[in-house]
């Protein structure tokens, strides 16, 4: 079988999550997930505050073991998903790297070319020798984002990408999406839906712990749940 | 193999995090009961019982982690590194750091 230098299956690949249900304080968060997520396709997860797409996006990740949560990828189980060499990665909401940890530093350990990673970024890379901790909230967010959309991963999983960044650099990250999502598949979460909607394949929406898959007029569906404005 | 070394460097990296917590704890052991012990000459079965000690802080040390920084695993999470093995690394290289140290003062007081 041909594998990439990451130790993964080249070809195409599907990561589908299933069985998950998550209750906090007796609220059920998450109930019956099903989710599918494929090389070559953007996944949007959509969603109100609290519905639960954080903690899905790290149940599949394994950060968060929920008893009888089903990862699998190409019909295999992988649970915890990150202790798999080159199957994925997670961008949390809050910082990703540590405070101390120079970003040259995070990348190499990553393996990621720092300089193709920011190569439609120009204005980035005076900061390559940074720490994280030393940069502005937008381009600690972006750079972050680049290298874990740049890592040989065959899937990322963004939870707010977007958030923080400017307008013009979020024009540029979602083409850097739509371009390597040639090579892998890309799940995110992000409340800026203007920017989100126009690059993703398949559309999921979060609604009272139900994962929604959207098809057709995917605005006026959100508009009938409630997710945005009449 | 170069995940091997990814991830003993992630381990490495990790315990400079927690260097602070765990070489305190040490240096606290080695100067209140190991000095005075080797100074006063009695200091020479204390290993094992200094060990155990050192080591039944780390639970302690993992509490703090947990409360002070909870966010920050996610990094070692994406190096393919579970919190399980980065703090038996910590704990195992911890031990090391502090077994050298009681031979270092070992060999100053002699």
């Amino acid at each position: 079988m041909r594998r990439t230098a990451a130790g993964r299956p080249a070809g195409p690949q599907v990561l589908e999550a299933d069985g998950i249900q998550v209750a906090f304080a007796g609220r059920q968060v998450l109930a019956n997930i099903y989710l599918r997520v494929q090389t070559g396709q953007i996944v949007g997860l959509l969603g109100r505050n609290g519905s639960g797409k954080s903690v899905l996006l790290q149940t599949i990740f394994g950060a968060r073991a929920v008893a009888d949560a089903s990862v699998r990828v190409n019909g295999q189980r992988v649970v915890p998903a990150f202790r798999r060499p080159g199957l994925l990665n997670y961008l949390p909401q809050g910082p990703l790297l540590p405070p101390s940890l120079p970003l040259h530093q995070a990348a190499r350990m990553l393996r990621v070319d720092l300089n193709a990673a920011t190569a439609r970024f120009p204005e980035l890379r005076p900061q390559f020798d940074c720490r994280i901790g030393e940069l502005s909230g937008g381009s600690a967010r972006l750079l972050q984002t680049l290298l874990l959309l740049h890592a040989d991963t065959a899937f990322s999983l963004f939870d707010e990408p977007f958030s923080g960044v400017m307008p013009v650099h979020v024009e540029t990250l979602a083409e850097e999406m739509q371009r390597l999502k040639q090579r892998k598949g890309l799940l995110l979460t992000d409340h800026r839906h203007a920017e989100v909607l126009p690059i993703c394949d398949v559309i999921y929406l979060l609604h009272q712990g139900r994962l929604v898959k959207l098809e057709g007029n995917v605005r006026e569906q959100l508009r009938d749940f409630g997710y945005l404005a009449q | 193999m170069a995940f091997l070394i990814t991830q003993l460097r992630a381990v490495g990296l990790f315990y400079r995090g927690v260097a602070p917590f765990m070489l305190g704890i040490s240096g606290l052991i080695l100067a209140a009961v190991l000095l005075p012990a080797l100074q006063e000459g009695w200091g020479r079965g204390l290993l094992p019982g200094l060990l155990l000690t050192k080591l039944a802080t780390a639970p302690v040390v993992w509490y703090l982690w947990e409360q002070l920084r909870p966010g920050q695993y996610w990094f070692y999470f994406n190096l393919g590194v579970s919190r399980r093995r980065l703090w038996s690394g910590v704990v195992a290289l911890d031990g090391l750091v502090f077994l050298g140290g009681v031979v270092a003062m070992r060999a100053g007081v002699a």
